[in-house]
C-alpha cells in the first residue's frame, strides 16, 4: 500500500514548519504554566505526548491512500455523530460544558475530530458531483454540516461548532457554487444576524459582542480580557520581554494563556520578531496546503485538502486576532501550538490527509 | 477508478484557489500590520500599562523614635499594629467586598460602607483603612481568606504605632494623630496620611522623632498578591530622645495623685540648670488610645469632659497663688531695703489700710512676729504691711524676675502666660488706676495674680538656687542613630541680684514651714532640710460662696506647695498644685513622697513603696 517512492513525495518543507509550530507552542506552555506554586508546570510534558499521539495518527492518515478514507467517509460520519450523541448524554463536565470523554490517559474531545470528519464527507459528497453544485447538494451538504454543529454548539460549544461553517463554505465554493448564491448566503446571514442576537445568543454572548465594540465600557468584566490582550501585545515591543519574563501572561492578567491566548504570550516574550516568525511559518503552512489542493489528483484531493484547511485557517486567523484584542473573547484555540491534546491530534490527523493528497498526485 | 480533472474545472479550481491565496495572504498582511502598530508604535503606551497592572509601590512607615528617660528607662515605644484597607483598584464588586469583608471582621456593615463611602472620591489606589490596629483573629481571618482569591481587593499592612507602656506623663509626651490639612500646608515635608505629634513633647520635637517613610516597589499578580520585591527603601526610624525626666520621680508623683485622687498638677525640676525631673497634669487621658486612630466615642468623651482631661494643667492652668506669692514680696521688700528680715510686725488677727478691714487667717492673731516667723505662720497681717510698705510696681519687678507672671519657656507646645499685676497692665487691659488697697490683697497672693504652676516650679527653683531663673527643659540628648549627642541646655532666662543673706532668712522661713510649726510638716523628710510653702487659695470668695448655697460645683480651696531641698544646697525644687484640694498641706503628702523617692534613689536606698497617706479634708 505504501510504496517506497511515495517516500519521497512527502512534502518535508511543510511538515518541518508544522514541527517548528508546534515546537514554539511547548515552549511558550512551558513559559507560561512553569509556576513553581502552581501543580499544572508539567502541562508542557503532556503536551509533548499530544504531538507524538498526533504524529502517530498524521502517519496513520498519511499510510492509507486518502481515497480509502473518503470510501468510507459516512462511517466515520457516522461513527463521529455517535460520539456527539454520546458526549451529550455521557460527557464530562469542566467549566460548565460537557465536551470531553474521560479516557485513561487523558480526556478525548469528539468535536475537534468533527472537523476532519466533515471535510471527508463534504469532499466525497461534492467530489462525487460533476459541474456546479445545485441547490439541492448545498442542502445536502449544508445538513451534513449542520448536524454535528449544532450537536457541538449544544454542549456548549459554540466557537468549536463555527468553525465546521468554513469547511462547508470553502469546499461548497471550490466545488463551483455559484458567487450569486455565496452572496444569497451571507445576506441571509446578515438578515439572521438580529434574530440570532434576540433568541440564539445567551446573554454572556451577547455582552461579548457588545464589549468588543467598546471594551472601556466594561473594564473589569467582559472587556477586561481584550484590554488585558491588547496590553500583552503591545507590552512586548519589537523584540519582546524574553522566555519566562513576560509579566502579563506570567502573572495570569491574562485568563487561560496557555491555551486560548497563547499567541499574546509569544508576542509579550517574543516581541514583535516572534510574531513575524509565527505569522510566517502559518502563511507558510497555508500556502502549501493550498499548492496541495492546486496539485491533486482529483476534485476529491483537492475539496478534502481544503475543507482540512478551511477549519485550520479560520481558527488560526480568528485566535491570532483575538489575540491581539481585536474581535470579541471566544474560547477558540490556536491549532498546533494551544495547549489541548485532542486538537493537536486532530489536527495532525488532518494534515496527514493533506500530505496524502500532495504525496498521491502521481499515483492512480 | 479516479479520472483526470477535464480541463474547464481544472482552470475553475485554480482560479478559485488563487482567491483563496491571495484572500489569505492580504488577512495575513492586516494581521502583521495589526501587531506592528500594537507592538511597536504604540509600545510605549502599553508597556506602561503592562508596569501599571503589575507594579505597586507600598509605603513603609518608619517608626518614630523611642523616648527615653534619663536613665534610658523607655518611656514611650513601638509598636506593630495591623490595619485593614481596601484597594478599589481591582475590585470587581464592591458591595461584595464590603459584605464580606464585615462578615468576616465581624463588624457591623453599615459602618464599613460609610467608611468606604466617605474615601469614595479619591484615586482607586489609595487603600481605604476599615479597620486600624485589627485584632490578630481578624488579621487571620482575613489571611485565610486572601488565599482562597476570595478578598483579593483587601489588604492587610503592618503599621507601626505608638505605645506609652505605662500611663504617665500623658501630656507631656502628649499624642499623635493623622496630620491635618493646615499641618501639611504650614510645614514642609508633611504630607497626607502621615501621624504627626499633636501635643507635648510628640509635637514639640515631632521633626526629630518622626523618621522617613521608605518604600517598596512589588510585582503583584492579577488578583493583587504581591510575587516579589524589585526594589525596597527601608524607613529610616526617628531620632531617639533622651529626656531629663526621672522615670522613678516621675512614677512617685503619678502614685501620689492616684492616692489622693485630686485633679491637678506638678512640675519638678533640678534647680541648678531646670532640668525636668517630673511633670504631671491631672486628669490625663490614655494616649495609646490616639496611637492608633481614635474613635470618635473616645474623642466626644475627652471633649465633652468638665474636668477638661485634654488641658495641660502645669502650662495651662491659671489659678490664684495664694499665700506661696508671700516669698515674693518678702524678696521685693527686703531686696529693695524696705525692711530687714528683723522686721517685726504685730498681728492681731486683722488690720485695716485705707479704711478697709484685711482678715488674718489666724482669728486670735499671731502676736508679733518677724519675717522668718511671719513666713513660717503664714502671717496675712505681717505681709499685708510690707506689701503696702513695698509698692505694687517693686512687688511686680520682682515676683517676675523670680519667674512668675512668665512663660517659663519650657519645650511644651501651647505654654500660657500668668499674671502678676501692675498699674501699667491695669491701665492698659481694664483703663482703670491702680488703687492702693489692690496691692495689700496682692501681698498675700490674692486678687489679680494669677500664675501656672510651671511657672511656680521656675519660682521654686529660683528661690532654690539664688536668683537664676533657668528654663525648664525635657530634652536631654538625641540619638539620630549615631551615638547619644547631648542638646545644649537653655539659657537663663534672667538673673536677680539676691543678697544671699536676706535670701537666708526667707529661706529659714521656708525651712521653717516644714520642719518648725508651719503648715508644711507633710513634707518633712528627717536630714534633707526640705523647705516650702504651701499655699490656700480660694476659689470663691467667702461672700460668693454664700451666695451660691447648695450647689454641685466643686467649691473647695485649691492647694499649693512650692518645695525645694536640701535648704542649703537645693538638689530638686518644685510645686504640687491641687484643684480643690482643700489645703496646701495636702500636696506636701506628695512632694514628701517624691523627694523621698528621689533621695532614696540618689543614694542607692530601696525607693519607697506605693504611698499610703490621707488627704486633710477639713477645711
Amino acid at each position: 500500500m505504501f510504496e517506497r517512492r511515495l517516500y519521497y513525495h512527502i512534502d518535508w518543507a511543510m511538515v518541518m514548519a508544522i514541527l517548528a509550530l508546534c515546537a514554539l507552542g511547548v515552549v511558550m506552555i512551558n513559559s507560561t504554566t512553569a509556576d513553581p506554586t502552581r501543580a499544572t508546570s508539567r502541562m508542557y510534558i503532556t503536551q509533548l505526548y499530544a504531538i507524538v499521539l498526533g504524529l502517530g495518527a498524521m502517519v496513520f492518515t498519511l499510510t492509507l491512500d486518502y481515497r480509502t478514507f473518503t470510501d468510507k467517509s459516512h462511517l466515520i460520519y457516522a461513527g463521529l455523530l455517535m460520539l456527539l450523541v454520546y458526549v451529550m448524554f455521557f460527557g464530562m463536565v469542566q467549566m460548565g460544558a460537557r465536551r470531553w470523554i474521560p479516557l485513561r490517559a487523558f480526556n478525548l474531545q469528539p468535536s475537534e475530530f468533527a472537523k476532519v470528519g466533515v471535510a471527508l464527507v463534504l469532499a466525497k459528497f461534492f467530489g462525487e458531483n460533476r459541474g456546479s453544485p445545485s441547490w439541492v447538494d448545498l442542502a445536502v451538504g449544508g445538513v451534513l454540516t449542520a448536524i454535528p454543529l449544532g450537536l457541538i454548539a449544544k454542549e456548549p460549544d459554540l466557537g468549536t461548532a463555527v468553525t465546521l461553517v468554513p469547511v462547508f463554505l470553502a469546499v461548497a465554493y471550490l466545488a463551483g457554487m455559484r458567487l450569486r448564491i455565496l452572496g444569497v448566503l451571507l445576506l441571509c446571514s446578515v438578515l439572521a444576524a438580529p434574530i440570532a442576537w434576540k433568541f440564539a445568543l445567551k446573554d454572556y454572548q451577547k455582552s461579548r459582542v457588545t464589549t468588543f465594540l467598546d471594551p472601556s465600557q466594561d473594564a473589569k468584566g467582559a472587556g477586561y480580557q481584550q484590554i488585558q490582550a491588547r496590553i500583552t501585545v503591545g507590552s512586548g515591543g519589537l523584540t519582546g520581554k524574553g522566555f519566562k519574563q513576560g509579566t502579563q501572561g506570567q502573572l495570569r492578567f491574562l485568563p487561560v494563556a496557555h491555551n486560548d491566548f497563547i499567541f499574546s504570550v509569544l508576542a509579550e516574550e517574543q516581541g514583535f520578531a516572534g510574531v513575524l516568525v509565527a505569522l510566517g511559518l502559518y502563511l507558510f503552512v497555508i500556502l502549501r496546503a493550498l499548492e496541495a489542493a492546486r496539485l491533486a489528483k482529483d476534485r476529491l484531493g483537492s475539496y478534502l485538502v481544503l475543507g482540512v484547511l478551511a477549519s485550520f485557517t479560520f481558527q488560526v486567523v480568528y485566535n491570532i486576532t483575538m489575540s491581539a484584542g481585536l474581535a470579541p473573547v471566544k474560547g477558540l484555540t490556536l491549532p498546533l501550538m494551544s495547549y489541548g491534546g485532542s486538537s493537536m491530534i486532530a489536527t495532525l490527523a488532518g494534515f496527514g490527509l493533506v500530505l496524502n493528497v500532495r504525496m498521491r498526485r502521481f499515483t492512480n | 477508478m479516479s479520472v483526470s480533472l477535464p480541463i474547464e474545472d481544472r482552470r475553475r479550481l485554480t482560479v478559485r484557489l488563487s482567491v483563496l491565496q491571495y484572500t489569505i495572504i492580504v488577512l495575513f498582511s492586516v494581521l502583521v500590520v495589526a501587531f506592528w502598530v500594537l507592538q511597536v508604535v504604540q509600545h510605549a503606551k502599553y508597556e506602561e500599562m503592562a508596569e501599571n497592572n503589575h507594579q505597586r509601590t507600598l509605603a513603609l512607615r518608619a517608626p518614630r523614635g523611642i523616648v527615653f528617660d534619663r536613665n534610658l528607662h523607655a518611656l514611650v515605644e513601638n509598636r506593630q499594629s495591623y490595619s485593614i484597607s481596601i484597594v478599589r483598584e481591582h475590585t470587581k464588586d464592591l458591595n461584595r467586598t464590603v459584605r464580606l469583608l464585615a462578615a468576616v471582621l465581624g463588624v457591623d456593615e453599615a459602618g464599613v460602607r460609610l467608611i468606604v463611602d466617605r474615601h469614595r472620591r479619591e484615586p482607586t489606589y489609595r487603600p481605604i483603612t476599615i479597620i486600624q490596629d485589627a485584632t490578630l483573629a481578624q488579621v487571620a481571618a482575613i489571611r485565610a481568606r486572601r488565599l482562597d482569591f476570595e478578598l483579593p481587593d483587601v489588604v492587610v499592612e503592618e503599621v507601626p504605632t505608638r505605645q506609652y507602656p505605662e500611663t504617665m506623663g500623658a501630656h507631656l509626651f502628649g499624642y499623635v494623630g493623622e496630620v491635618n490639612d493646615a499641618q501639611v500646608s504650614d510645614e514642609g515635608g508633611l504630607k497626607s496620611g502621615d501621624i504627626v505629634g499633636q501635643s507635648g513633647i510628640e509635637k514639640t520635637y515631632n521633626a526629630k522623632l518622626m523618621g522617613e517613610d521608605g518604600a517598596k516597589r512589588v510585582v503583584v499578580n492579577s488578583v493583587g498578591r504581591e510575587i516579589r520585591t524589585l526594589e525596597e527603601d527601608q524607613p529610616t526610624e526617628g531620632q531617639r530622645l533622651q529626656l531629663t525626666v526621672d522615670y522613678d520621680v516621675q512614677r512617685a508623683i503619678e502614685e501620689g495623685f492616684d492616692r489622693l485622687g485630686f485633679n491637678g498638677a506638678a512640675v519638678v525640676l533640678d534647680p541648678s540648670n531646670g532640668d525636668v525631673l517630673g511633670f504631671t497634669s491631672r486628669p490625663a487621658y490614655d494616649p495609646n488610645a490616639f496611637a492608633a486612630g481614635i474613635d470618635r466615642a473616645t474623642w466626644a468623651s475627652l471633649t465633652s469632659d468638665e474636668d477638661l482631661p485634654l488641658q495641660d494643667r502645669a502650662i495651662q492652668g491659671r489659678y490664684s497663688p495664694g499665700s506661696t506669692f508671700k516669698m515674693a514680696v518678702a524678696t521685693a521688700a527686703l531686696m529693695e531695703g524696705v525692711i530687714t528680715p528683723d522686721f517685726k510686725v504685730h498681728c492681731v488677727g486683722g488690720a485695716t489700710f485705707y479704711g478697709r478691714p484685711f482678715k488674718c487667717w489666724k482669728k486670735g492673731g499671731h502676736g508679733t512676729v518677724d519675717l522668718r516667723h511671719a513666713i513660717e505662720q503664714s502671717c496675712n497681717v505681717y505681709f499685708y504691711t510690707i506689701g503696702n510698705m513695698t509698692g505694687i510696681d517693686k512687688i511686680h519687678k520682682w515676683a517676675t524676675l523670680l519667674g512668675l507672671g512668665e512663660k517659663s519657656g519650657i519645650d511644651l507646645p501651647s505654654e500660657v502666660q500668668g499674671l502678676v499685676p501692675s498699674p501699667e497692665w491695669k491701665q492698659q487691659y481694664r483703663r482703670e488706676k491702680w488703687y492702693a488697697g489692690e496691692t495689700v490683697s496682692v501681698a498675700i497672693g490674692q486678687g489679680s495674680v494669677s500664675v501656672t504652676p510651671v511657672s511656680m516650679a521656675v519660682y521654686a527653683a529660683t528661690l532654690a538656687n539664688g536668683g537664676t531663673r533657668v528654663t525648664p527643659h525635657l530634652l536631654k540628648a538625641v540619638d539620630d542613630g549615631n551615638g547619644w549627642k547631648p542638646v545644649p541646655r537653655p539659657g537663663a532666662k534672667s538673673q536677680a541680684a539676691l543678697d544671699p543673706d536676706k535670701l537666708q532668712a526667707i529661706r529659714d522661713g521656708l525651712f521653717l514651714v516644714v520642719n518648725g510649726a508651719g503648715t508644711g510638716h507633710n513634707a518633712q523628710i528627717k536630714g534633707y532640710d526640705v523647705s516650702g510653702k504651701t499655699g490656700t487659695a480660694q476659689v470663691i470668695s467667702n461672700q460668693g460662696k454664700e451666695k451660691a448655697g447648695k450647689t454641685e460645683k466643686d467649691l473647695r480651696d485649691n492647694g499649693w506647695f512650692v518645695f525645694f531641698a536640701p535648704r542649703d544646697k537645693p538638689e530638686i525644687a518644685g510645686v504640687v498644685f491641687l484643684e480643690h484640694g482643700v489645703h496646701g498641706s495636702n500636696a506636701a503628702l506628695i512632694a514628701h513622697h517624691l523627694m523621698d523617692t528621689f533621695f532614696a534613689k540618689k543614694e542607692g536606698r530601696p525607693l519607697p513603696g506605693k504611698p499610703e497617706f490621707k488627704p486633710n479634708l477639713v477645711p
